[in-house]
């Protein structure tokens, strides 16, 4: 382990709301010299806005930054930058028609109108081989891979005088071996006496290369620990907490173990936006009457598997069946005949269709059929008396007539989807995330009519990256991580501890507890 | 304390809003236009009594701007109709050649005995054939490519315009009368032209206006215009509702180009009675996007739209007879379309004058 110096950076008692909402709550934190030091947290849990608060790009409520004992105010990126902290996001900001060195020097100060490009050159090439940052700094930016891309960015971190160097989810952009180079650099950097905060969801990555872990829950401090004296267990409850594990009797496990298989997706492989596997051989089946939840960290694959099975992405390989019918090849209007019902993640923009009004909306999948329609000529009267109705049953409010549906609070907005999907005959419904940014009353309507579902005989799948709602709705529930799925429970067999380790893809670390608890038993 | 404006987003304007802020930009844009006329040297309210003389006052000054205004209307619709769907079709300015060679072809080709209702409907055809075939060009690698068509459609505008240069001026073709001294196109036959509404007013303003109305109520009553507007408001929510985005973009670019290869036959059957490069090349396709965006994107708008900018078109030269120069109205056309556009601002938000702000008490 490096040596750890002194403390050189504190947060006391850090607060930012967004819109009333807690993002960081009474968050402490500090940093020492030299250090390696990993953020841990589920999606949500305040990672990356304290982080932002520390880059300069948030303005906290309240609570206190310090550096080398001094409380400091961070207004800008460029005041970060100015104290020595630099971040490096997952988004990279570069230029791609510039070269690497003049990605460097871009935005920096007193850098005249000529620029001097051969004494930054000669800079970089100095630090780059300091650090094992090999990248050459005459290449264009575009011509380099995202391993490379991300080096420059480092570098240029480090060229602007960065000692404290923020990583957000440095390796969900990397391929297996430029994670390993990562890591040497990271480490090679600490041991020059650099801090570097380490955000990340992975527990290998966090037990592998940092020195110290915090782990925040909730927006809030679950704790700090000296990574060599804990494990992932310990990490894994930390991170996730148990006060939503269901309380014995709470839940009633319905045995639906022969109930007919109403979807059922085998060994699916789908391709991510970036070209590689996002889905690699998920299999998942739901039976008549029961909710399987989905539990995981979001960007493991659950998005394009939700759309693979909605008919928006296109399969690879593997099958996707509705009841007895193989719907892999069907287009989303067919699967959507055939009995399937989807409440997408991204409510206005895919759900609904935002300039629309509320009416058209609500007929967005219907609107074809009779009376809504006839050889081509719509019926308003007959969209009207849809539109009213469902409104009327699902209590949609704040909609009026001809309104733009974009004007409506996010609680109205699911309550039009699930009123739209639900009322059209189907067997299951698919269901991402489907209380996000929802008040307490519109969670309650939302989590109500998951559960109606289920009275009919109908099967629903459902995503949340909220582990809480798995656990009160669902009925089986799967773990999914790099693209599969890992793990299976009942409410019964659940094992947070374990349930935290396979969504933070330590799936090696489970088998070995379950070997160690074996070999005790 | 400072005075400052505020400004928040209006939830749907009201009628009165809808149409005030349209009538106020246009007297705006007036003003601003009084303004250039002054430096320029000449009296406003002369040139503005002179423009209305010239185009709106009187039988003949009225049909001469509703001539004007016909294939305004036309690729008006054109522009407004893909534009809806976020389609950026560029190219009704070739596409209205193309239909204006196709119609002339046509009425040439045919025996000059035809019946005249059956040529009629037979070169109105041709000429959306030829412009829903010359806008396929650009709309099938933008469905299955998708490639840019704001390029491709403004570059086939070129190519459109020098073909019917070379088939009247760089050789010896079909169009072309080989008796005359200095190039020119063959003159149609009498059963080729639309017959007159009255002065130099022909029939094709009925078809404009026609095929604004069905426009506009296949916009909002049919299958067809509810998936346009859904793909244009929102691509992802289309896609997930079933809806095919390749085929309307194909369909959607095949009646823009329709719609303006119309109008290519109607200026060649009502106006011009032949197929005359310079006559038809007179940006009808490019200011038929400013008729479309002034009227925003509203079928129906399009038809007072185009109406006005041909007014202003028509009493151009009459401006000189006040000591200013006809492109004078260019220039208002300009201006027409920059205070419109900023109007648009005030359609979507609303000010909020610092008493209310102040009365909620901020520090």
């Amino acid at each position: 382990m490096a040596d750890v110096g002194e403390t050189i950076l504190e947060v006391h008692d850090l607060n930012k709301a967004f819109y009333g909402v807690a993002a960081n709550d009474r968050v402490n934190f500090d940093l020492r010299s030299g250090e390696v030091h990993g953020l841990l947290g589920e999606n949500g849990a305040g990672k990356s806005t304290l982080c932002s608060v520390l880059a300069g790009l948030y303005r906290p409520d309240s609570g206190e930054v310090r550096l080398d004992g001094r409380p400091v105010t961070l207004r800008s990126p460029h005041e970060a930058a100015e104290h020595g902290i630099g971040m490096v996001y997952q988004h990279f900001r570069l230029v791609p028609s510039l070269t690497v060195a003049e990605n460097l020097v871009l935005g920096l100060k007193g850098q005249g109108i000529r620029l001097t490009l051969r004494a930054v050159q000669n800079r970089v090439a100095a630090i780059a081989e300091e650090y094992g940052l090999t990248v050459h700094p005459d290449s264009y930016v575009w011509q380099l891979s995202v391993g490379e891309q991300q080096r420059v960015e480092i570098l240029k971190q480090l060229y602007r005088g960065a000692r404290i160097l923020i990583l957000d989810e440095p390796t969900a952009v990397l391929a297996p071996h430029e994670c390993e180079r990562l890591y040497e650099v990271v480490r090679h950097m600490a041991d020059q006496g650099h801090s570097v905060v380490l955000v990340s969801h992975k527990m290998e990555e966090i037990l592998g290369h940092t020195d110290r872990v915090t782990v925040l829950r909730h927006g809030r401090n679950a704790g700090t620990v000296n990574t060599a004296e804990t494990t992932a267990a310990i990490l894994a409850t930390m991170m996730i907490g148990t006060e939503h594990l269901p309380e014995p009797g709470q839940h009633a496990v319905r045995r639906l173990d022969h109930a007919p298989v109403v979807l059922s997706v085998e060994n699916l492989q789908v391709g991510g936006d970036r070209g590689v596997l996002a889905v690699d051989g998920a299999s998942v089946e739901v039976r008549r009457g029961q909710i399987v939840g989905v539990a995981g960290v979001a960007g493991n694959g659950q998005r394009e598997l939700q759309e693979a099975i909605a008919g928006l992405r296109a399969i690879r390989s593997g099958s996707v069946r509705l009841g007895e019918r193989d719907i892999t090849a069907a287009s989303p209007r067919e699967r959507s005949r055939a009995g399937l019902a989807y409440v997408p993640e991204d409510r206005l923009g895919t759900g609904l269709a935002s300039g629309l009004t509320i009416e058209e909306n609500l007929v967005l999948k219907s609107y074809r059929e009779p009376p809504h329609s006839r050889l081509g000529v719509l019926s308003s009267s007959a969209v009207g008396t849809t539109a009213r109705t469902l409104i009327e049953r699902f209590d949609v409010r704040g909609a009026r007539r001809g309104m733009a549906v974009s004007l409506m609070s996010g609680g109205n907005l699911q309550k039009a989807i699930l009123a739209r999907e639900l009322s059209r005959s189907h067997d299951v419904l698919l269901a991402a995330s489907p209380t996000r940014g929802l008040d307490l009353a519109a969670t309650a309507a939302v989590r109500a009519h998951i559960r109606a579902e289920t009275g009919e005989g109908r099967g629903v799948l459902l995503f949340s990256e909220d582990l809480a709602e798995i656990t009160e709705l669902a009925d089986v529930i799967v773990v999914m991580s790099r693209g599969r799925i890992v793990g299976s429970y009942t409410p019964e067999t659940l094992d947070v501890e374990e349930l935290g380790l396979l969504m933070t893809g330590a799936e090696g670390m489970v088998q070995a507890a379950v070997r160690d608890g074996g070999s005790e038993a | 304390m400072t005075l400052r404006l505020g400004v928040e987003p209006r939830a749907r304007p009201a009628l009165p809003v809808r149409l005030g802020v349209p009538v106020a930009s246009l007297l705006a844009a007036g003003l601003a236009g009084a303004v250039v006329i002054l430096v320029a040297g000449a009296s406003p309210v002369e040139a503005y009594r002179t423009m209305l003389d010239a185009s709106l006052n009187g039988v003949r000054p009225l049909t001469r701007t509703l001539v004007l205004a016909t294939p305004l209307i036309l690729t008006g619709l054109a522009a407004a109709v893909a534009f809806r769907m976020k389609v950026w079709n560029i190219g009704a300015e070739g596409q209205l050649y193309m239909g204006a060679i196709a119609a002339a072809g046509l009425a040439l080709a045919l025996p000059s005995g035809t019946p005249k209702p059956l040529m009629l409907l037979v070169i109105l055809v041709a000429g959306a054939v030829a412009g829903a075939l010359w806008a396929g060009l650009a709309a099938l690698p933008k469905a299955y490519f998708n490639t840019n068509e704001v390029i491709t459609t403004l570059m086939l505008n070129f190519v459109a315009l020098y073909f019917m240069n070379y088939l009247i001026f760089g050789s010896v073709s079909f169009w072309r009368d080989p008796e005359a001294m200095f190039p020119q196109g063959k003159l149609i036959p009498a059963s080729a032209q639309l017959p007159i509404i009255s002065h130099r007013l022909h029939y094709g303003l009925l078809v404009a206006l026609a095929a604004a109305l069905v426009l506009w109520w296949s916009l909002r009553g049919t299958t067809w215009g509810f998936e346009l507007r859904t793909i244009g408001d929102s691509p992802a929510a289309s896609r997930y509702a079933g809806m095919s985005v390749s085929g309307k973009v194909l369909s959607v670019l095949a009646l823009s180009g329709a719609l303006a290869g119309v109008a290519g036959a109607i200026e060649v059957s009502g106006v011009l009675k032949t197929l005359d490069p310079r006559a038809i090349a007179t940006e009808l396709g490019f200011t038929g996007i400013v008729v479309a965006a002034v009227a925003r994107l509203n079928p129906l708008g399009v038809v007072p739209v185009a109406v006005l900018l041909g007014a202003v078109v028509a009493s151009g030269t009459n401006l000189q007879t006040v000591g200013l120069e006809a492109e004078i109205v260019f220039l208002l056309q300009g201006l027409i379309f920059l205070f419109v556009a900023a109007g648009e601002f005030f359609l979507a938000n609303r000010l909020v004058f610092p008493r209310t702000a102040a009365a909620v008490g901020s520090p």
